[in-house]
């Protein structure tokens, strides 16, 4: 015997119940337990037939479901027991009826929204064009356009003498050991950027391998608070005599 | 001056993007009760059966539309119909946040017993909600709540428009619940 299923589309397993409950024609408040867990499972099991994917909150339900109904076969125990505690069945029944309201309400919404589609307006109008290019104050923009090129060129300027300076120079790994070593010698403690006042490729790579290599004779000791703070650079204890 | 003549132009300049009543005072230079009486008999006007335009208040601002009488002869204008509906998750989740706003997906996803990420996403993306803010519960989650677009788009003129239920405490609830959770964790 072939027979046609016809399953509506639910929103949920909260919607789902609800459906169960109204075919039943029942009080949210009075639903029985086994009665509508045996439909719900039913229920999935149709779906599963059908090979339709069941949604895992539908699995949830039914678990919770079936929690709250072999709690319910149980004697009952401790009946002043915390009374914070809500009943599992009756936390069903208020989120189901909580649920219920807002399936309701977005009922009117979609009345609304149809009545609203029934009439039109039109895009603002393109006044665009009316707009005059205001000079004073596009002047000022260029104003400060041109302040801000002109810093920039002076600090262009100062960087510019340094920097013909090193590159002409010729670094050592060696050589800038030294230095750091008698960096060291005055100021005992130096952060990681104070050797990194000039900044060339060639010196930043000269000073990065010296750093390194310092690092590896164990001649000084690097250090860092927290990710991102600066390195601090020391004297290794001890080495101090050679 | 004749300002119903000029608020009446602005307006229809204004189009859908609609005016306020500040907006309108300020534009025109006027006080916000001689614009509002301006309005006022602007609107009656339309009312008028010979007229073809409907002053709405929609999502905050005045707005000039056609009167929703005439739908069916727009309606010929179009070969195919747009169905710019919103689907039944899409309402439900909306009207949990009109309600509940500014509300956290994970609050509305224990309302809806599914989960809603995707049709806030999509709900995002149509203007109809917007983040807002975030929750001082743990992880900081985000919360959303309705826009102007969402009332227009129901044809509500501002929050007090919608439609009225006695909304379940349930929230509460949860703040109860969260209150006990966080004493019963300091013990």
């Amino acid at each position: 015997m072939s027979y046609k299923v016809e399953i509506p589309e639910f929103e949920g397993p909260l919607d789902l119940l609800l459906h169960l409950i109204k075919q039943e024609n029942i009080d949210i408040k009075e639903i029985e337990i086994d009665k509508i867990t045996k439909q719900y499972l039913d229920y999935i099991n149709i779906m599963e037939e059908l090979n339709l994917n069941i949604a895992s909150e539908y699995l949830i339900m039914a678990a919770e479901l079936i929690e709250i109904k072999s709690a319910s076969l149980l004697p009952k125990q401790q009946i002043e027991d915390d009374e914070f505690e809500e009943d599992p069945k009756q936390s069903l029944i208020n989120r189901l009826l909580e649920y219920e309201q807002y399936k309701k309400i977005s009922d009117n919404f979609k009345e609304l929204e149809e009545y609203r589609q029934k009439f039109f307006m039109k895009e603002p109008s393109n006044l665009a064009y009316l707009e005059v290019n205001d000079n004073s104050n596009s002047n000022e923009d260029l104003e400060l356009l041109l302040q801000a090129f002109y810093k920039f060129i002076e600090q262009k300027k100062l960087d510019k003498p340094l920097k013909t300076k090193i590159t002409n120079k010729e670094y050592s790994i060696e050589k800038r050991c030294v230095e750091i070593k008698h960096l060291l010698k005055n100021k005992s403690v130096l952060t990681f950027n104070e050797l990194f006042n000039i900044r060339t490729k060639q010196y930043v790579v000269i000073t990065f391998l010296a750093i390194l290599s310092m690092t590896k004779n164990q001649e000084i000791e690097l250090k860092q608070d927290e990710n991102f703070k600066n390195i601090i650079i020391k004297e290794k204890d001890g080495k101090n005599e050679l | 001056m004749n300002y119903k003549g000029i608020i009446e132009g602005l307006l229809f300049v204004y189009g859908d993007e609609g005016l306020d009543i500040k907006t309108i005072c300020e534009i025109v230079e006027i006080d916000e009760n001689i614009a509002t009486t301006t309005i006022k008999q602007l609107y009656n006007d339309y009312e008028n059966n010979d007229r073809g335009i409907h002053l709405e208040f929609l999502g905050n601002k005045f707005k000039l539309t056609t009167k929703p009488e005439h739908d069916v002869f727009y309606k010929k204008i179009v070969s195919i119909e747009q169905n710019t509906s919103l689907s039944q998750s899409a309402l439900e989740t909306l009207a949990i946040i009109a309600y509940n706003g500014p509300i956290t997906r994970n609050q509305i996803d224990n309302i809806r017993g599914v989960n809603s990420s995707y049709v806030i996403r999509k709900l995002l993306l149509k203007g109809l909600i917007t983040e807002s803010g975030r929750s001082e519960e743990p992880g900081r989650p985000k919360m959303y709540n309705i826009t102007p677009k969402f009332l227009d788009h129901f044809g509500l003129g501002s929050i007090k428009d919608l439609p009225k239920i006695e909304i379940n405490t349930e929230t509460e609830d949860i703040d109860t619940n969260l209150f006990n959770s966080k004493y019963k964790e300091d013990i």
